[in-house]
């Protein structure tokens, strides 16, 4: 099923959640919003399921107009970050309740709601646990219980609120990496909600970065991490050294100082980002920068420098593999091997 | 030589108190005092007077102390304070848990507001309570003359004694839903509506068991205040003996006519169900407990 989401527009008194979106999301795919607390990713996820309503703006499965039917009945699995289990009701009655609720003349016999039940509960390889109740279980049983009593339904969509974001970092990476294989298996178009980027980098064939209610930018886990569209994308994914610069007749000036790097299409104040690893160290005249080692300290296969830029003394950090090592004191170059210059300095 | 060792019960008695007190950082005499004045203070306040009251009820026998409570006068006041109670306590049901759930589940302007109303009745004198009645209903008050017109007796009759004892015992259901819906959320309706469930089963199937043993603690708090209510249902009543007196109004007039004993054993009825709702309270508020197992995030 694919979905479409055309200008979309939520405002909640004077904060704008959404600001005119744009998505479409292709048929089996399994995608990842990812943005900071009050992106606007939630709101946007709970506008699919119906579970709000926007200002104004559409939303189409299949070309179909969601907007003009209710949550219950757009057959979409939701799955809340606390779980939301109905907390008197057994693991078996919670995955049954979607089944129990269908009208009378498409419901499923008893037996063959039981059937299917045990399907979903063998699915999450929870079976053993049908006739316990959710405060009997761990957090990330109860996760696997909501997901399967979302499947319950064979939604045509599955969405997922901060799927994993209450749960301990052991317990996340197998749920990651359990989430991958089930989508493959059931192939059910997906969407997740996540501020953890590594959590949308690992999982999604697709990540959607928002920020203050707008997309930022959509592309493979590679693309983002590689090709940043914007300078908000950029610091948000992966660490980068930032740092602010002036461009002038395509000439790059860190404060007084010209760089030997190319300005792109920016001019006037500007940043300037480079990932941590892609800062070329050198023997002191053969790089952009000039500065001090301040501090060295090593993990596994690389060695993490505190470099004091020449100047204003500006403390950047940065990764080099371990075959040269720094010590403190040295004096080196640095030059970016890859680097983006966006403008504005805000 | 030859080592004695002593271990009498008292040593280790001490070393106990001396643990104790390393715990508990009050001496014994503070504790002692402290214990004290609250034993007293029920005692005075609580326990003598739930016996006298018994004891006065049943100072002439048990014979006189039934056929104080067959007279038709007391007989009619019970009628009508059981009467009274299941209407308002019906209407204060759903009233309560409608105000909660708007409350609780959903973001409005003016919440705010919609709150503090809820609390007026506990912050009002009941005796304005029931003056209010009288100025909407009364001859002379707002609806008074359309009421005269139509034939309609609601002062001094029993609607206005039902209508008070609701005002009076609205905030009970609604005060005791509130925090517990607004403590759950309304992610498992969320999930119950998503997954396909009508608004009305939704209510039925996840709500309601989820709030049932509140419901249920509101309900009886409610009951005992509206069967207890005394000020607004005094000012509306009327006092026409045998047509609108509740047991609270009709104890008040045996005493005044020096009918101790009657007047004695009606209120021993009011303060068995006092009794009656402690003890329920009690093992409500333990089923509540039990039925919010902390949430491990």
């Amino acid at each position: 099923m694919t979905i479409e989401v055309r200008n979309i527009v939520k405002q909640y008194g004077a904060f704008k959640a959404l600001d005119n979106v744009d998505l479409r999301v292709a048929d089996g795919e399994l995608l990842a919003l990812l943005g900071p607390s009050g992106s606007g990713k939630t709101s946007l996820l709970r506008i699919i399921a119906g579970l709000d309503w926007p200002d104004s703006g559409e939303v189409s499965f299949d070309g179909e107009n969601a907007l003009a039917r209710g949550a219950g009945e757009r057959h979409v699995g939701f799955v809340f970050q606390h779980y939301a289990l109905f907390r008197h009701m057994s693991v078996f009655e919670n995955v049954a309740f979607g089944l129990r609720v269908q009208p009378r003349a498409v419901r499923k016999s008893e037996a063959q709601i039981r059937a299917r039940v045990k399907e979903l509960l063998d699915l999450v390889q929870l079976d053993w646990l049908a006739n316990r109740y959710p405060s009997q279980l761990s957090g990330g049983q109860r996760q696997r219980i909501a997901l399967a009593r979302a499947l319950a339904i064979e939604p045509r969509i599955l969405l997922l609120d901060e799927p994993f974001g209450a749960l301990d970092a052991k317990v996340r990476k197998e749920l990651r990496q359990w989430l991958r294989t089930l989508h493959e298996e059931i192939h059910v178009t997906s969407i997740f909600v996540t501020h953890d980027q590594e959590e949308a980098l690992e999982v999604a064939n697709r990540v959607v970065v928002m920020d203050r209610g707008k997309i930022e930018q959509i592309g493979t886990p590679g693309d983002v991490y590689d090709n940043p569209a914007t300078a908000f994308v950029h610091s948000f994914i992966g660490e980068s050294i930032v740092l602010p610069v002036d461009v002038s007749d395509g000439q790059v000036k860190l404060g007084h100082r010209p760089l030997n790097i190319d300005a792109g299409s920016a001019s006037g104040p500007s940043k300037l980002f480079v990932r941590r690893h892609d800062m070329q160290i050198g023997p002191l005249g053969e790089g952009a920068l000039e500065g001090t080692v301040r501090r060295v300290r090593t993990f596994g296969p690389i060695q993490r420098a505190d470099i004091a830029l020449s100047g204003d003394d500006t403390l950047v950090e940065i990764d080099a593999p371990r075959d040269r090592p720094l010590t403190t004191g040295d004096a080196i170059s640095l030059q970016p091997r890859r680097y983006r210059i966006f403008a504005g300095q805000e | 030589m030859t080592i004695t060792i002593i271990n009498s019960p008292v040593t280790v008695e001490r070393a106990q108190s001396v643990a104790r007190q390393d715990l508990h950082t009050e001496p014994w005499l503070v504790r002692g005092i402290i214990i004290g004045v609250a034993v007293m203070f029920l005692t005075v306040f609580v326990v003598l007077p739930l016996i006298l009251v018994f004891s006065e009820a049943l100072s002439k026998g048990v014979g006189f102390y039934l056929s104080a409570l067959a007279d038709s006068e007391a007989l009619s006041a019970i009628w009508l304070t059981l009467i009274t109670a299941v209407i308002s306590v019906s209407l204060n049901l759903v009233f309560g848990v409608a105000a909660a759930w708007a409350v609780a589940k959903f973001e409005f302007r003016g919440k705010t507001l919609l709150v503090t109303l809820i609390d007026l009745p506990f912050s009002v004198s009941p005796v304005i309570s029931g003056l209010v009645f009288v100025l909407l209903f009364g001859a002379q008050g707002f609806f008074g003359p359309w009421l005269m017109a139509h034939g309609i007796n609601i002062l001094f009759a029993v609607p206005a004694i039902v209508l008070a004892t609701t005002f009076v015992t609205f905030p009970f259901v609604a005060r005791e839903l509130i925090p517990l819906m607004q403590e759950q959320g309304s992610q498992e309706e969320e999930a119950a509506i998503s997954l396909g469930a009508s608004g009305w089963r939704t209510f039925i199937v996840v709500t309601l068991p989820n709030i049932k043993w509140g419901l249920l603690y509101g309900v009886l708090l409610c009951n005992a205040r509206a069967m207890g209510e005394f000020g607004a249902v005094s000012v509306v009543s009327g006092h026409i003996r045998g047509e609108t007196n509740t047991m609270p109004l009709l104890v008040e007039i045996l005493y005044n006519e020096y009918q101790l004993v009657a007047s004695f054993a009606i209120a021993s009825l009011l303060a068995l169900l006092a009794l009656l709702t402690l003890i329920a309270k009690t093992i409500l508020e333990g089923q509540i407990e039990e039925g919010q197992l902390p949430r491990d995030d």
